[in-house]
């Protein structure tokens, strides 16, 4: 408000004699919200609708971006789901994973949100169970590879020190896709957490004091309550969840490439390798969009369930 | 008398349990970093040994200092500086300017862009690496291409790659748009009696007002382009002056091989956290609201 | 200990280097870039040479781009894609019929074709070859053979490194280790993670059996033959043994955690740096253990190309030639750096000029002189194919798939893109 040297008094506005000059149709209201979203319409045309239109494209076409695309119709697609014999292999790894990092990370989320949200120390425990979420994802990598080292790793010296035996974490083809699986809770446990201690928060104490009333025990209150009524705050963390898991190929990358023997490699990782190793643009297109179209299958069928779970369409 | 002592008894013994939870878990939380800190102390000879020797005994404070020396981790690190900054503040201007427009303007059309700012998240990030990767390289007239996108490299090879991508974020439009919502009318109506034309008033007026969600989505962009792989992997790999500290040191990872050199990577991967952490502390509270505004009707 | 860390202090020291040199050039008449897989230490002689070209041709200016090997092919690409390409690089040769095919190789002109021909041996021309094409410069040259450590076999009674399969898994199974849980800390034998590590050591024990992995015409493989499903039964078996597993690599050779693998000459200079004076008698070089018959291994080499995108290809070209023409009867600029390396080349000037009479290297050069050691084929979309067919290794190691189900299936996949080349 510090500009007061030229008020436009409001009546000049409608005087149709007196043209409006460019800053103040600018300035409109009705030009304004237009340019408040130029950025976005802009990049919005050239990084999500131009793309998603090139990409199609492309699935139709054999390429591999030192020579001209070549049309082939459906044959990738028809390539993929039918002849090829790693597509499905990592499509069900996908699943895997997905499902995996669900069935491990959601229940210890939901019981440290509830432990945490009734302790003393909030700000240190946060500070502590936050410190994977925010840390990169190589560092993350890198910090489990040496931990999980067969021979000389400290989570083995420490199996070997309570006389357990000491899988190959990452080099056993049946165990690397569930140590990922871990890593990956690891990293993902605190921003769970976050959500369910948010839920946590809404639900009232009365409902509590009422059952304790009635004499029962904090499991009891856990499985009675909190559950009941959180559930749609872990519907909603469990749906999310799924649909970055299937998405999901960074820590594969960086921390097994994909091995041992194809475990870890998911459909996502398998899609950027073909790219930018094989040059098979045209097919690594195809497999996007093939596992695109599943995930909206799910993000689709994700809607339904809020919308009857009571969750705010997001 | 017998009920409330075992109901104390019992609520000991979950005092008991939900601290023990906690701590079993904090421990797991925080022995990864612990290890990878040792290991960046450790000297060649004792990773060589077999077994190798875990408590560093020649602590080598040193290979904190040798990162930035002997490692390109000092153009790293500015990079990562430089590109998450520029990323930050691109997507707090697109976002809240779009988020702006979508909450307190109605206008033909209005409620269809919202719906499809919604219905883009839905879109998920890899899909886009392709197209995007090649629409950087064909831009027109961008480093020597010709109209056509033809004869020069376009945008790779440049910090516009890496970041003109993530100029907008669909999540960060949707989260401005109901911290703006909570601005009342009236403030803007008072402000438009006033003469105040509609850009006064919305970076005077309307921005100071919602500090709280520009630091919310601020942190949130700054965690997540901080930490950033894959896109800079791909538009960086030939470009290893534009590499940030994540990239970098997955790249290089073929130098670090041999037991004598991960030390000097552990060293690194410990300096590539502790900008994010320290951000982090101090505004984490605003990290909260990022995660769960909008999210979830309790 | 202080020499190990010294030299790697300068190698990552190098690293920072180059990345600054890989910063745009300043405005120099002719900027030439030139992008290999060594490191800056590594480089040292041809940098030295470069300055040298630099001063006795004003106006040039050679920027050095390193890439890591692991991720070589795919930078070279991405920047051909991108329009970012080198002037030069150091291709391995395996890479070269997708380049060529996609056009990206310039092909030298007469003069550079002849020097080719008169100066470097008839392998390595040939792995510069395609469809009868020669596309650059043969360097670096890699043989395969049994690396054995000494020590650790003597320890165990054995004085000699075997020379059948059957030999090496009983020395391996007798001189493995493992702690309480039963993972390895001594490997009798160990394979490695990358591609090569497997399929190098697949082709290798072919050759010597007797067996080319593909036909002539690179259109079909030789993985059923009866000797290719031996190899991969027995390498398979050695895991099944206990006698090694995913979790040891070749880089446990040097910290004597791995008692044998079959590896390249190349790792000579990182065995002699970690095992200091103990080198001689502790690393042993043999020829793949195998069933009789000739003794046979595989080699692999490099070599200098010019992009086709490149705007001073004849400065390019003369400045190849004059890098890899012997300097007043010595080594080349290039023969320099891969003498220092303790790696072999393909020109036979530099060759002669090299020490290679030590018992590390003389096995190695042996191979090339007899023709035991043979070229890699130079088939279509070869790291496809290569990675392709680790896969299905694996999972004989893993005790997944029998060695014939694999082979055979790798035979359906990698024939298929086989014939890509033809239409």
């Amino acid at each position: 408000m510090t500009d007061q040297s030229a008020p436009l008094p409001r009546d000049e506005f409608f005087d149709d004699a007196e043209p409006l000059t460019l800053g103040q149709r600018i300035s409109s209201k009705a030009v304004a919200p237009w340019l408040f979203l130029s950025p976005m319409l802009a990049f919005g045309v050239i990084f999500f609708i131009l793309p998603i239109l090139f990409a199609a494209y492309i699935s139709l076409t054999k390429w591999n971006s030192l020579t001209s695309p070549r049309f082939i119709g459906l044959k990738n697609y028809e390539y993929l789901l039918t002849v090829d014999p790693k597509f499905w292999d990592t499509f069900w790894n996908t699943i895997y994973f997905a499902a995996g990092t669900l069935t491990i990370g959601i229940p210890l989320a939901l019981v440290l949100a509830y432990a945490f949200t009734r302790a003393y120390g909030q700000a240190f425990w946060r500070s502590i169970y936050w410190l994977p979420m925010i840390t990169n994802v190589v560092a993350v990598a890198y910090i489990w590879k040496f931990l999980l080292d067969d021979s000389f790793g400290l989570v083995n010296m420490a199996l070997g020190k309570l006389g357990l035996p000491g899988p190959g974490w990452l080099t056993d083809p049946n165990f690397a896709m569930l140590s990922v699986i871990l890593v990956f809770v690891w990293m993902q446990l605190g921003h769970n957490m976050l959500l369910f201690s948010a839920g946590l928060a809404n639900i009232d104490e009365s409902y509590y004091e009422a059952a304790r009333l009635d004499g029962a025990g904090e499991t009891q209150l856990f499985l009675r309550i909190t559950v009941p009524l959180l559930k749609p705050t872990i519907l909603f963390v469990l749906i999310t969840n799924f649909i970055t898991g299937l998405s999901y190929f960074t820590l594969m990358l960086v921390l097994t490439e994909g091995g041992p023997v194809g475990s870890t490699n998911v459909t996502a990782l398998y899609m950027y390798k073909m790219a930018f190793e094989d040059l098979r643009m045209g097919r690594a297109s195809a497999v996007a969009y093939i596992l695109f179209a599943f995930i909206l299958v799910v993000t689709l069928i994700q809607l339904r369930i809020f919308r009857r779970g009571g969750v705010e369409a997001h | 008398m017998a009920i409330v002592q075992s109901r104390s008894r019992s609520a000991i013994a979950w005092q008991i349990t939900k601290y023990s939870l906690l701590s079993i878990g904090a421990i797991i939380m925080v022995v990864p970093f612990i290890d990878m800190f040792l290991g960046a102390l450790r000297t060649p000879a004792e990773r060589l040994a077999r077994p190798p020797v875990y408590w560093p005994q020649d602590p080598q404070w040193i290979n904190f200092k040798r990162v930035f020396t002997e490692t390109p981790a000092l153009i790293w690190f500015k990079n990562s500086i430089f590109i998450t900054l520029s990323v930050t503040f691109i997507q707090l201007l697109t976002s809240s300017m779009a988020g702006y427009a979508l909450a307190k303007y109605k206008f033909r059309g209005s409620n269809l862009l919202f719906r499809g700012v919604l219905g883009a998240q839905m879109f998920p990030f890899f899909l886009f690496i392709i197209p995007i990767f090649f629409i950087l390289r064909y831009f027109p007239l961008a480093g020597g291409n010709s109209l056509f996108g033809q004869g020069g490299s376009g945008f790779l090879n440049t910090y516009v790659a890496i970041i003109l991508p993530f100029a907008i974020t669909w999540y960060g439009i949707f989260l401005m748009r109901q911290f703006f919502m909570g601005v009342p009318d009236e403030l803007l109506d008072a402000a438009r009696l006033d003469g105040a034309g509609e850009f006064k008033i919305f970076f005077i007026i309307v921005l100071p007002l919602v500090l709280p969600g520009l630091a919310t989505l601020g942190i949130f962009v700054f965690v997540y382009q901080w930490n950033e792989v894959i896109w800079t992997m791909t538009v960086t790999r030939t470009a290893p002056d534009l590499q940030t500290l994540p990239v970098g040191i997955y790249l290089l990872r073929g130098a670090f091989t041999e037991e004598a050199t991960q030390s000097l990577q552990q060293a690194a991967v410990a300096v590539s956290i502790i900008p994010v952490m320290v951000a982090f502390l101090l505004l984490q509270r605003f990290y909260v609201r990022g995660l769960t505004a909008g999210s979830v009707k309790g | 200990m202080t020499t190990t860390s010294h030299r790697r202090t300068a190698l990552v020291a190098a690293l920072l280097a180059s990345s600054a040199l890989a910063a745009p050039a300043q405005a120099a008449d002719k900027t030439i870039t030139i992008a290999t897989h060594y490191n800056q230490e590594q480089m040292a002689p041809l940098l030295a040479c470069f300055d040298q070209y630099e001063a006795e041709n004003p106006g040039t200016e050679i920027v050095f781009q390193q890439a890591s090997y692991r991720d070589f092919l795919q930078t070279i690409m991405t920047a051909r894609v991108g329009g970012t390409s080198p002037d030069i690089y150091n291709i391995y040769s395996i890479w070269a019929p997708q380049l060529a095919d996609a056009g990206t190789l310039a092909e030298p002109p007469a003069d550079i074709a002849e020097f080719v021909n008169a100066n470097y041996g008839e392998g390595t021309v040939g792995a510069a070859t395609i469809n009868g094409t020669l596309y650059g410069i043969p360097t670096e040259l890699s043989v395969y053979q049994l690396f054995y450590n000494k020590k650790i076999l003597a320890e165990a009674g054995y004085d000699a490194p075997p020379a059948t399969w059957d030999e090496l898994a009983e020395i391996a199974a007798k001189v493995t280790k493992k702690n309480d849980q039963g993972n390895i800390t001594v490997a009798g034998y160990t394979y490695g993670p990358s591609v090569a590590n497997a399929v190098h050591v697949f082709y290798s024990q072919m050759f010597a059996a007797g067996v080319a992995p593909y036909s002539d015409d690179f259109r079909k493989t030789n993985f059923l033959d009866p000797e290719a499903i031996r190899i991969v039964e027995r390498q398979g078996k050695l895991f099944a043994d206990g006698s090694t597993s995913n979790s040891v690599t070749t880089d446990d050779f040097a910290a004597n955690g791995a008692a044998m693998a079959i590896m390249a000459n190349w790792q000579k200079s990182s065995m002699m740096d970690a095992f200091g004076d103990e080198f001689e008698n502790t690393v042993g070089i043999a020829p793949i253990p195998h069933d009789g018959g000739d003794p046979g291994t595989m080699l692999y080499s490099f070599f200098w190309a010019v992009d086709s995108a490149s705007k001073h290809p004849e400065e390019s070209w003369a400045l190849l030639e004059w890098l890899n023409s012997q300097r007043d009867g010595g080594l080349s600029c290039t023969g320099q750096m891969l003498n220092d390396l303790g790696a072999l080349t393909g020109n036979l000037g530099d060759l002669e000029a090299m020490e290679t009479d030590d018992s590390f290297t003389k096995p190695f050069v042996d191979a090339i002189e007899s023709g035991a050691a043979k070229s890699q084929p130079n088939i279509w979309q070869a790291s496809e194919n290569d990675r392709i067919l680790r896969s299905y290794i694996e999972k004989v190691w893993a005790g997944q798939m029998s060695a014939e189900d694999a082979l055979s299936a790798a035979d359906a996949e990698v024939t298929a893109i086989l014939a890509e080349q033809d239409y």
